[in-house]
């Protein structure tokens, strides 16, 4: 291992200019500090994501209580009087909720966590570059993010509260919300499409900056072919989110236009409300125009969250089963495929608008299209464990566990692709659930797995075994409770936006002849299930938070800079690595996934290993270093 | 540490990051604006309003369209220069292009200048009256009713004549969100009329005994309206609010302690309980029995919720149990809330209000408004019609499509409208219109050919103008046989209509015949929303790009002495850029001035 050093003889190589504490913990240029700030950042997005959710599952569970008293303690009391009833939630607050939870969830927590976090953090390493092509852009990134996350979240606390009308913000329903307020500046909605904006921004400046440091960085000798999974996935994503989101910003732009200047964009004509009569705008515009652009990125949006989650995972199962990554090409040609065919299949969110079939049979074709590579991904990772020595890592049981949640999220699309289905299933817990599978179990399974993974190169210590397994085992069954009521649930018939679960639609005797009534009510009790699940897997979050916080302090010492005998360069820096991250020039002599080779004695040949002059010659000094 | 390939290209991929970055850029922005025209595509065809074709003057349009693409020419020779390492000859040239940025921004401004300052109405029949009503210029006539008049507003602006005008007796405020603005002009308005505005009666939101007496919760009948006295009663009010909603709460928890007790205790959704009430399912099979077993405990606990109230809980056995905290039950402990708060005015009073503020929809003899804040307005109407002073534009194209929906004859249809009927001078115009129109008709028929739309139904300012200084006899084709109308100074190609020469006719339009109001502004229809945003857009594009060349004008020397190849670099990405903006121009022009 020439180009590696420990941690102790080289940690602090490029130190030798301190740049103080702000510099380097705040306004850092650092990709790898700036993907631990996007990481917290998005990890206590997604802790605030989870809160609303858990009070939004009490009003589902139990909708004529009040709010116990440990979620009621995070409101003031004033808030309480304003958005509470009786302390208990109402469809006002419901919808609030819903929709930020959403919107946090998607847009401020996993995109930032997978992209932001790990993409920051690992892809320059992994190319074998000192940074990222333009650190200072970097940086701005982060910041544009955070003060887009906080503004949407601060109108919480206006009088006119947060957005109100769903992730999707569909017009006119968002058009007319929140028209009480004078100065629409200071709306809920508005705010959220300021926020949105800016968010958008963040991820252009991030996508050119990761494509650019893709192409242009990568060090000697890393061809195309040689780029780690991870690395491929990460340029992937950044073409997404480079073409997709500008058409949601023009959207948000016109949705704000229409907000703040009047104007029609999306709102039809003679458009009349409860409270204001017919409202005093000209009309003319399309409320389906905005579903068009929303959803050409919201598609796209899916494989924003999905790849830096199977990125991850596809590093993790090499590094774990010791063996090569199989079909490492038809995974890379996988996910290019997969990223130009997210571009055409945006329209099978919207079956219900009543396109036409002839619209719709496109992109049901193309949506059925999309399921291939995406098989071929998930296909070729399980398949790569077959006859691996598996070691069950942390990281490793998370991965595992990945391949069977994902794929359950994978397949209940599956019918959701087809018009017919479509429609009835259409805004039913069904959809929910089968997204949920793919975001929750899925996505963030493979995220936790690279926590799990990298935590020993960013902190030099292993994260506790013991709390990973508490930390998963629950995580693992509360989420399967949380999830799989739901499919039966929409199936049933249930609606997405029940901020009371169903109660006010369910037949009150057993022997009733409202059919739908008697079906909600067989299969109402499954939200109190469901319900508990979702606070016992908050719960089961606090080993996790422990263990991320005790192990940096007092976790087991790693004893190398390559402690998972890995084969890709982001092990070969110094533990952690200093600014600049390699200490010689990287130079890649083979592809990344170099796992027990047979001409080889260790059962891993890194990337970055000088080939020997004659291998015939048996070495002696080192034993394998399996474990 | 240094980033690789910042001035040099990287020998695989022959470019340098900044250059693969702005191509990715441009990439994005291809994609939003492609957002953006496509909405433009979906608009047009979706529209179910006449779309406005050709109402932009196109000359300064065009000339813009040269300054840019002259722009993009001196921004490559700013480059070229650089590159051979001139420093004078880039000024030059990086001189020229913010130049014509600027110049691009002042016929930008002033396009849009003159179309905030142009109002627009659509009537309640669909008709569009075009025109002025906040200035008047050089008519001494006094046949304008009261127009002429600038309203000045106290706080030093000139209010537009177009307001909702009222005499208000009394005015109540949502204590939660009344608008401050609002209330500073109310009140600078109260003063300036020399009226009182006073508290209707006496409030006081103490309770003795509950909480302390606090005088600042209580105000006397009579009081002067006052941002404090407001703040004052809101404080209050969300006290009040806050303690109820926490009592409540616990109430609440309290009621449900007391029915769960009894649930547990009497086994209410037990099988015992199923079987008493709902006997014939243990005919069932084991699995119908299940499932309607489960139904029953659904609805069971559905209907015990409607038992459970803040006051008092109902029993199984039909008893009730009323809920209480250390001996106190909810009605012992409540404070007194006040979500509005009114006021009485000693005289009526004006205010005026935009129609979008104002909510109740207008009808002759309202007594009662509300605004958009949760302001409560009691009086009645003084006069709100919209004076037009100038009327340039009267539009009967939506009419006639509305008309022909129902099977009308359009032009019974434009006889009977509100403009033609009641408006003599219209009727005048319209007149002198058909005979232009018929004339045209002839002319036109002879190469087989007809009006279109537009020259049927639209009168604009230039027709306007001339049919109010021509006779009706003497209308006649111009020499090209294009309809009549006033030819356009230059200075009119830029500034619209010069009102101290053009004639134009004086309308008041009564509020009940306005159905939508509003400059033109992204307000009046679709099509100036997307113009409005794409061209705005495009314009802080070109802002945006002139900062940044300027930037390299006016502090790229030290950078030049430095390293002229990595300024060369920086130039080559701005321009790069610059193009993009030209090009949007490009497509912004003719699907904007010409189509």
């Amino acid at each position: 291992m020439s180009a590696t050093a420990t941690a102790d003889d080289h940690g602090h190589h490029d130190d030798h200019h301190d740049p103080g504490f702000i510099k380097k913990y705040i306004f850092s240029t650092d990709h790898k500090m700036i993907g631990l700030q996007y990481g917290i950042t998005a990890g206590l997005f997604l802790l605030f994501g989870f809160f609303l959710m858990m009070v939004m599952r009490w009003s589902i569970a139990f909708p004529h209580e009040p709010l116990p008293g440990w979620m009621t303690m995070f409101f003031s009391e004033n808030w309480q009087a304003r958005w509470l009833q009786d302390g208990k939630v109402t469809g006002d607050t419901y919808n609030m909720f819903g929709a930020m939870h959403g919107t946090i969830m998607v847009f401020l927590g996993v995109v930032p966590l997978g992209f932001g976090a790990f993409g920051n953090f690992v892809t320059p390493l992994q190319i074998g570059a000192p940074d990222m092509a333009f650190p200072k852009l970097n940086m701005m990134s982060y910041w544009i993010y955070l003060a887009g996350g906080l503004l949407m979240c601060f109108s919480f606390f206006m009088e006119s509260g947060a957005a109100k009308s769903g992730w999707t913000n569909y017009s006119p329903l968002s058009g007319i919300a929140d028209a009480q307020v004078v100065n629409q500046w200071l709306a809920g909605q508005t705010q959220w499409l300021l926020g949105l904006v800016l968010l958008i921004t963040s991820s252009l400046l991030g996508s050119v900056n990761f494509i650019t440091t893709i192409i242009n960085l990568r060090a000697r000798g890393m061809t195309w072919m040689r780029m780690p999974f991870f690395v491929w996935a990460m340029l992937v994503t950044g073409f997404l989110l480079l073409l997709a989101f500008p058409p949601l910003e023009a959207a948000g732009i016109m949705q704000l236009m229409d907000r703040v200047t009047g104007s029609s964009f999306f709102m039809p004509s003679g458009l009349y409300t409860k409270a204001e009569g017919l409202l005093e705008i000209s009309g003319g515009g399309s409320p389906l125009l905005f579903q068009h652009l929303f959803w050409f990125l919201g598609h796209p949006e899916v494989y924003v969250l999905l790849l830096p989650a199977i990125a991850c995972v596809a590093e993790i199962i090499p590094a774990n089963t010791r063996k090569p990554l199989w079909g490492y090409k038809g995974m890379v040609y996988g996910v290019i495929v997969l990223g130009f065919l997210s571009f055409i299949v945006w329209a099978h969110h919207m079956y219900l608008t009543g396109m036409g079939p002839l619209v719709s049979t496109f992109f049901q074709t193309t949506t059925v299209l999309i399921s291939i590579p995406s098989v071929i991904l998930l296909t070729s990772l399980i398949i790569s464990l077959w006859g691996g020595s598996v070691r069950f890592t942390p990281a490793m049981i998370w991965a595992c566990a990945f391949l069977p949640m994902f794929g359950i999220g994978g397949l209940t699309g599956l019918p959701l692709a087809f018009n017919l289905v479509g429609l009835h299933l259409h805004d039913t817990y069904y959809v929910i659930g089968h997204f949920h599978y793919v975001v929750a179990p899925g996505i963030l399974f493979g995220l936790f797995a690279g926590v799990y993974h990298w935590y020993p190169k960013i902190t030099g210590r292993y994260m506790s075994k013991f709390l990973s397994h508490l930390h998963f085992w629950p995580s693992l069954i509360c989420m399967n409770l949380i999830f799989f009521p739901m499919l039966t649930q929409g199936m049933a018939g249930f609606h997405r936006r029940w901020y009371n679960g169903g109660d006010a639609y369910l037949a009150k005797t057993p022997d009733s002849a409202n059919v739908f009534g008697t079906t909600v009510a067989e299969h109402i009790d499954l939200n109190i299930l469901m319900s508990y699940a979702a606070w016992f897997m908050a719960l089961a979050q606090v080993p996790f938070l422990i263990n991320i916080v005790i192990s940096k302090f007092a976790g087991k010492k790693v004893e190398s800079d390559n402690p998972w005998n890995a084969t890709t360069l982001e092990w070969a820096t110094p533990t952690p690595p200093g600014h600049g991250n390699f200490i010689t020039e990287p130079v890649v002599y083979r592809g990344p996934y170099e796992y027990s080779r047979p001409d080889h004695d260790e059962d891993f040949l890194p990337q970055w290993e000088e080939p020997k002059r004659t291998s015939e010659e048996p070495q002696e000094e080192e034993a394998p270093a399996t474990k | 540490m240094e980033i690789p390939f910042v001035v040099t290209p990287r020998k695989d991929t022959g470019l340098f990051n900044s250059k693969i970055a702005i191509w990715l850029f441009l990439a994005s922005e291809v994609m939003l604006f492609g957002g953006l025209f496509s909405a433009y595509v979906f608009l047009r065809i979706g529209a179910d309003y006449p779309w406005p074709e050709r109402t932009l003057p196109v000359l300064p349009g065009l000339l813009n369209t040269f300054i840019l693409i002259a722009s993009s020419v001196t921004v490559v020779f700013a480059w070229a220069a650089l590159k051979m390492r001139n420093w004078r000859q880039f000024q030059i040239f990086m001189g020229a292009t913010v130049l014509c940025a600027a110049v691009f921004m002042v016929f930008k401004a002033i396009e849009y200048n003159v179309k905030f300052h142009h109002q627009a109405a659509r009537l309640a029949d669909y008709s569009m009256v075009e025109g002025h009503i906040d200035y008047e210029r050089n008519h001494s006539e006094g046949d304008h009713g009261h127009g002429g008049e600038k309203l000045k507003g106290v706080d030093g602006d000139y209010i537009e004549a177009n307001r909702h005008r009222f005499e208000i007796d009394e005015m109540s405020f949502d204590l939660a969100r009344y608008h401050k603005p609002w209330v500073e002009m109310t009140l600078a308005e109260a003063e300036a009329q020399g009226v009182e505005i006073k508290l209707a009666s006496d409030i006081d939101l103490n309770r003795a005994g509950i909480a302390e007496t606090d005088p600042s919760k209580a105000a006397k009948e009579g009081e002067p309206l006052s941002f404090d006295l407001l703040a004052r009663i809101r404080k209050a009010h969300l006290d009040n609010r806050a303690f109820n909603s926490q009592k409540r709460t616990a109430f609440l928890r309290e009621a449900w302690a007391i029915k769960k007790k009894e649930i547990k205790d009497e086994d209410l959704l037990g099988e015992a309980a199923f079987a008493s009430e709902f006997p014939k399912a243990f005919e069932m099979s084991p699995e119908d029995k299940d499932k309607a077993y489960a139904r029953w405990k659904a609805g069971m606990r559905a209907r015990m919720a409607t038992d459970v109230s803040i006051a008092s809980v109902k029993m199984s056995d039909g008893s009730s149990v009323d809920v209480t905290l250390e001996g106190k039950s909810f009605s012992d402990l409540e404070l007194p809330e006040s979500p509005s708060l009114t006021f009485k005015t000693s005289k009526p009073l004006l205010v005026r209000y935009k129609s979008h503020d104002v909510i109740t929809d207008y009808k002759v003899g309202n007594e009662t408004i509300a605004l958009r804040d949760g302001t409560g307005l009691k009086g009645k109407y003084a006069d709100s019609a919209m004076h037009f002073h100038y009327v340039d534009g009267i539009d009967f194209q939506h009419l006639v499509m509305i008309a022909e929906e129902k099977n009308q004859d359009p032009l019974v249809a434009i006889e009977n409208s509100w403009l033609v009927k009641e408006n003599e001078i219209v009727a005048e115009l319209w007149e002198k219109h058909q005979k232009a129109l018929g004339l045209l008709e002839e002319k036109l028929a002879e190469i087989g050919k007809e009006p279109t739309e537009k020259d049927r139904y639209r009168m604009g300012w230039q027709e306007i103008a001339y049919y109010m200084e021509t006779p009706l006899d003497q209308v006649a084709l111009t020499a090209s046989n294009a309809p009549p109308k006033v030819t356009m100074k230059l200075k009119e190609h830029f500034m619209g209509p010069d009102y101290d020469v053009r004639k134009f006719p004086h309308i008041n339009v009564p509020r009940e015949q306005v159905a939508l109001d509003s400059k033109f502004t992204p307000k009046w229809n679709t099509y100036y929303a997307i113009y409005f945003t794409i061209t705005g857009l495009h314009g802080l594009h070109v802002i945006g790009g002139a900062i940044v060349l300027g930037y390299y004008l006016f502090c790229g020397r030290a950078m030049y002495l430095s390293n002229p190849e990595w300024l060369a670099n920086r130039v080559e990405v701005g321009g790069l850029f610059w193009h993009f903006v030209d090009l949007v121009w490009i497509f912004a022009f003719p699907i904007f001035y010409l189509m």
